[in-house]
Formats: structure tokens, sequence, C-alpha cells
């Protein structure tokens, strides 16, 4: 059987995508809670955080790397960003703070990398153990929380309809996705995780364009600090434990290669959605807690499974 | 066609659970009965498990469906915020829930408001300056005090050392509402008798074997310790392990927090002096028969105490 062109041509998000209408339309016949607009905005919403950590997170496998120490840079910018805001700081500049502290602990993490040629994985759980002592430092282990509502106004306000962080999903991945797509820092990134070696001897700056994902990687992170604290009105030293696996599988289900020079942000945000609209529907199931944890890795497998499918039927 | 078998296979896969969940779970509730959703803070801690049996009780004899919802993960405020903003979605009527987060829950509990579903809080307050400064109001608090419970074991260990002793602190996860009330509860009571000497407070995150560790640790430094308190009873159990490697069982007067089974056992046993029993199951029973009433249009009083005792 041969598929359709167009089918074809985008095979590789075909696969994740078909997943996705599946399953939102499994959940649509299963209760009539799911497909409501309140409720779509709500899973939106739901998914922003993941999606934000996703997105850095995919540069850095379709550059052949992995970062690990997303979720600690996470709590770490959260809070610094948090004691700003606390100590009267504009909340741009308070925004800025916590972004900065999350794009430095991804240059610490580039540079051990590139310069230091420590393996990623060794890298970056050194820092997700860095940064997340850094968190209970900076806070004595204690949540920072209360503030104003120009802050809040991240997390509760609306243009035309779209709550704000929706918003701010879609900007960041239009904007992912141009640069992955359209610059030299995405061909680059391609580039390095297809070959390392062909990309250097080709005359591709390899270690600083390594370091620059990792700044990127980090930065991404520290952004959904911003609108996770502006949604809990509170930084946490303990936030996102275990986000860069949810960030992992995000990714993965979205179709971009553990083994680096293959993905896309498209195919990541959808990976994002589908376990977010997964969720939100064993929820209004009203499925236990247990059933749920099989049925996310029951479904995390067959999309991997379906998208290698998509990616075979191509050839 | 050989090829979308797949396709095909995971659709069926999605149905199935989904049909399961159905059955298991109560997803359509039967016309005109409300739905009563516990929200607690995870499924795999006996606390909650007890917290669950109690509902479950009380949503049979009260006649209201009850669903019972929590994070994988003790700790994740930001997914226990998501199952109660989807349970809004759902239009359960009300919503009984064990805060993860005193502070962190209250953006969802004026979602609730918004929605007229009444929210019934168990375990763990929510933060009151919070509460108000966002305009926010909760029915009624069901628990017991984690403060009064750290007190009580305090008090106990300064009776039972004669008001002379070294002591060892396994703290739970840093930053977590009910250890931080717990230690402070423990330390009030001991203020004021200067013999009472806290040698290390150092953190287990609740858990057993870091509990074993962590104690192990303490006694290195620290071979003079002649009393611990675990913030939690896991912490406990691992840190009587760490004390038995050591040679040291029966030296060591070591007190708990939650009064598991296990923990009881050790008490009769004598290796462990006395845990602090909180009865979750109480606070189950009592928050789903109070959402019942509340549905019939009565109000509860503001504060709901479920004694709190000490094992010894």
């Amino acid at each position: 059987m041969k598929l359709p062109p167009v089918i074809a041509r985008h095979a590789r998000q075909f696969g994740t995508f078909a997943v996705f209408v599946v399953l939102c339309a499994v959940i649509s016949v299963l209760t009539p809670h799911f497909f409501t607009v309140t409720n779509l905005l709500n899973v939106a919403q739901q998914t922003v955080i993941n999606a934000l950590i996703a997105v850095g997170l995919t540069y850095v496998i379709i550059s052949g790397g992995i970062d690990l120490s997303v979720g600690s840079i996470l709590a770490f910018a959260g809070v610094v960003m948090a004691h700003a805001l606390r100590l009267g700081w504009p909340v741009p500049l308070a925004i800025l703070a916590g972004v900065g502290v999350g794009a430095g602990c991804g240059l610490v993490n580039g540079l051990l990398i590139s310069y230091g040629r420590l393996p990623p994985f060794i890298a970056t759980l050194g820092m997700m153990s860095v940064a997340r002592g850094g968190a209970l430092l900076a806070t004595d282990g204690r949540p920072v929380s209360g503030f104003g509502e120009s802050f809040r106004w991240l997390a509760t306000g609306e243009i035309a309809g779209v709550p704000v962080p929706v918003l701010v999903m879609v900007l960041v991945y239009a904007a992912a996705h141009l640069v992955l797509q359209r610059t030299k820092f995405g061909r680059y990134t391609y580039a390095i995780g297809g070959n390392e070696e062909a990309s250097l001897l080709s005359g591709v700056p390899v270690r600083l364009y390594k370091t620059g994902i990792y700044v990127v990687g980090g930065g991404l992170a520290a952004l959904g600090a911003v609108l996770l604290t502006a949604r809990l009105n509170s930084a946490q030293p303990i936030a996102g434990i275990n986000y860069e696996l949810d960030a992992i599988a995000a990714t993965v289900i979205g179709g971009t290669s553990l083994m680096g020079g293959q993905g896309s942000v498209i195919g990541t945000l959808i990976g994002a959605l589908i376990m977010g609209v997964l969720r939100n529907g064993l929820n209004l199931l009203g499925v236990s807690s247990f059933i749920q944890q099989v049925v996310i890795g029951v479904v995390i497998i067959a999309a991997v499974l379906l998208d290698t499918f998509f990616k075979q039927s191509k050839r | 066609m050989k090829k979308l078998l797949p396709l095909v296979a995971a659709a069926a896969v999605l149905a199935g659970c989904g049909k399961k969940a159905e059955t298991t779970a109560g997803a359509a509730p039967a016309p005109g009965k409300p739905v009563v959703a516990l929200v607690v803070k995870t499924l795999n801690h006996p606390f909650f498990i007890d917290m669950q049996r109690g509902a479950e009780e009380a949503a049979k004899a009260a006649g209201v469906e009850l669903i019972v919802q929590a994070a994988e993960r003790e700790i994740d405020v930001e997914r226990q915020m998501q199952i109660i903003e989807n349970l809004i979605q759902r239009k359960v009527n009300a919503l009984v829930v064990a805060p993860s987060g005193s502070r962190e829950i209250v953006p969802v509990v004026v979602k609730a408001n918004q929605a007229g579903i009444p929210v019934l809080v168990v375990d763990t307050r929510v933060d009151a300056p919070a509460l108000q400064a966002a305009g926010g109001k909760t029915a009624t608090f069901i628990g017991s005090d984690n403060y009064e419970g750290g007190k009580l074991a305090g008090e106990f260990m300064l009776q039972k050392m004669g008001g002379q002793a070294r002591i060892a602190i396994l703290e739970g996860i840093p930053g977590h509402e009910t250890g931080d009330q717990r230690l402070r509860g423990f330390r009030d009571a001991l203020k004021g008798s200067p013999g009472m000497v806290v040698v290390a407070s150092q953190p287990a995150n609740w858990e057993r074997d870091q509990g074993y560790n962590v104690f192990q640790n303490i006694l290195q430094a620290h071979p003079d310790v002649n009393a611990m308190f675990a913030a939690n009873d896991l912490m406990a159990l691992g840190a009587l392990e760490a004390i038995a490697a050591a040679g040291k069982t029966g030296k060591i007067t070591v007190i708990g927090f939650d009064a598991l089974e296990e923990a009881r056992a050790a008490v009769k046993k004598g290796t462990m002096a006395g845990t602090v029993a909180q009865d979750p199951a109480q606070m189950g029973r009592v928050g789903v028969e109070w959402a019942a009433r509340v549905l019939k249009g009565e109000t509860p009083p503001a504060d709901i105490a479920v004694p709190i005792q000490f094992v010894k």
C-alpha cells in the first residue's frame, strides 16, 4: 500500500497526529465533558509547562544530547524570580533574572559538554543536583509565594479569549519552529546531531553551537518556571521533580529520535498535547490513578511504535 | 490494509482502557446521584489509602457517587491542580481535597468557587491569608493538627528522657508543610529544657531507605545520640534497621509519626518508643459525610477536629 503524497511528505508527524486524533475521538465518545471549549482551553493550559520544557529539550535531543537538569533548573529559576518579585523588582526585570538563571545553568551545561568534553548525560545529571540544591539553599527549603496581580496576569489573563500561557506557548513554538527550519542555528542543530565529526570537518563551529543549544534549553525551562510560578502563585524549591522525564516523553512521542539528527518541534507539541489530553481524559473518566500510569505508558510506547511504522512506510 | 493494523490496535487498546475505567471507577454517574470527588496527595501511601477507605464507607452510607483521584507524587502540586481543574470540568457536585501545597492550592479553590462547587479541605490546611487575598473560600477544614502531633511527640520524649538527651531528627522533604509543622511542634515542646540537645537534624525525604542511610551517617558523626524523632514512620522504621546494624537496639529512644501498622508493631515490641496517630479514615469519612450534607444545604462548622493521639 502506498501512502497518499501529502501524508508521505509529513509522515514523521503523521503517526503522532493520528494517535492524537484517535485519542481525542475515543475520549469524546466516552465522556461528554471532554469536547467543550472550556475543557479544551483547560487542557491547553495544563500542557503549557511540559510543552515549554520539551521544546528546549527537542533542540538538545536533535543535536544528539540529553538534558536531565531541566526540572531542577525550573525550580531554581522559579525561586530566584520569586525572590526578586518579593523584593519589589519590576515584573519584567524579575522574569529576566529568572530566565537568566536558567540560561546560566544551561550555559554551564553547554560549556561542560562542549569544552569539558563531558557526556551530556553526566554533565546534566550533575546540574540536576546542583540546581536543585541551589533552589533549596535560596529558599531555605520553603516555598516563596504571594505575588502582585500584574504578575499573576501571566497565568490568569486572556487576550481575545485565549489564556496568556497558551498564547506564550504558541508564540514560542512558532519561533522555535522557524529557527529550527529556517536559520543556521537550526541547520547546525540537525547537522551536529546527524554527524558531529562531519559537521566539525565541514567547518561548523560545533562547540559554540552546542553550548548555545543548552543555553536555549535552560532558558526555556526557566520560562516554564515563570508561568508555573504565576499559575500556582508560588515558587517551590521542590517544583519540577521528574519533569524532565515528561518532557523527554513528549519529545519522543513527537517523533524526535533519541539518537539525534531527526525531529521537529511541531511533533513535540503534539506529543505534549497527547500527554495533556490523556491525563485530562482519564481524570474526566474517573480512572484510578494506578490505571492511569499504565495507560500513559502504553500510549507512549504505542505512539513511538506507530511513528516508526510510518517512517518505514515512507521509505 | 495490513499496515493500518497498529493504528487499529492502538485505538482498541485505548477504547479498552476507557471501558474498563468506566466499569471500575463508575464514570457514568447514576442519574440524580450527586458526585463527590476526593482528591488526596497520592495513593501510594497507607495514610491516604486509609482516607480513601473511610471516604468510600461514608459515600455508601450517604448515597453519593465517589471519585478518588491523586497525583502520582505526593509533592506534585501542579498535577494536583490539573486533576481538580479536570474534575471541575466534569462538573462534580462537591470536592473534598487534601492539598499537596497549602498556598499552591489557592488558585484552583477559586476556580471551584467560580464554578459553584463547594470545597471541603481535609488533612492539610489551606493558607488562610493567601486564600483571603485571592477571594476564595472553603466550606470547612477537617483534620488534626500536625503541629500538635509534633508537640505531643516532643513532650513524650522530654518526659521519657527525664530532660536529658542527645537528639537526632529525621526531616521530610525540605519545604513540605506537613513536615515543617511536625518539626516546629516537636522543637517547641523542647523549648525551655536546655538538657534536650538536638545534635543533628537532617532530611531523609519521607523515605525508608533514606531514613536508614541518613541515620547511619548521623550515628557516625554523633555516636552519643540517644533519642530520635522522625517526621514520619517510614523514616523511623528505616532508622531502626540502622540502629540494629550498629548493635544499638533499645539504646536509642525512637519516636515516629503516622502510627503505621508496622510502627505500631515496633512499639509493641519495644524497639520504638512511640508514634503519633492521626485518623485518616475518619478524615475521609467526615469529609464525604459533610460534602453530602453541604449539598443538602447544611452549613458545616469552619473547623472539624479529628482527634490525634500518642501510641506508646
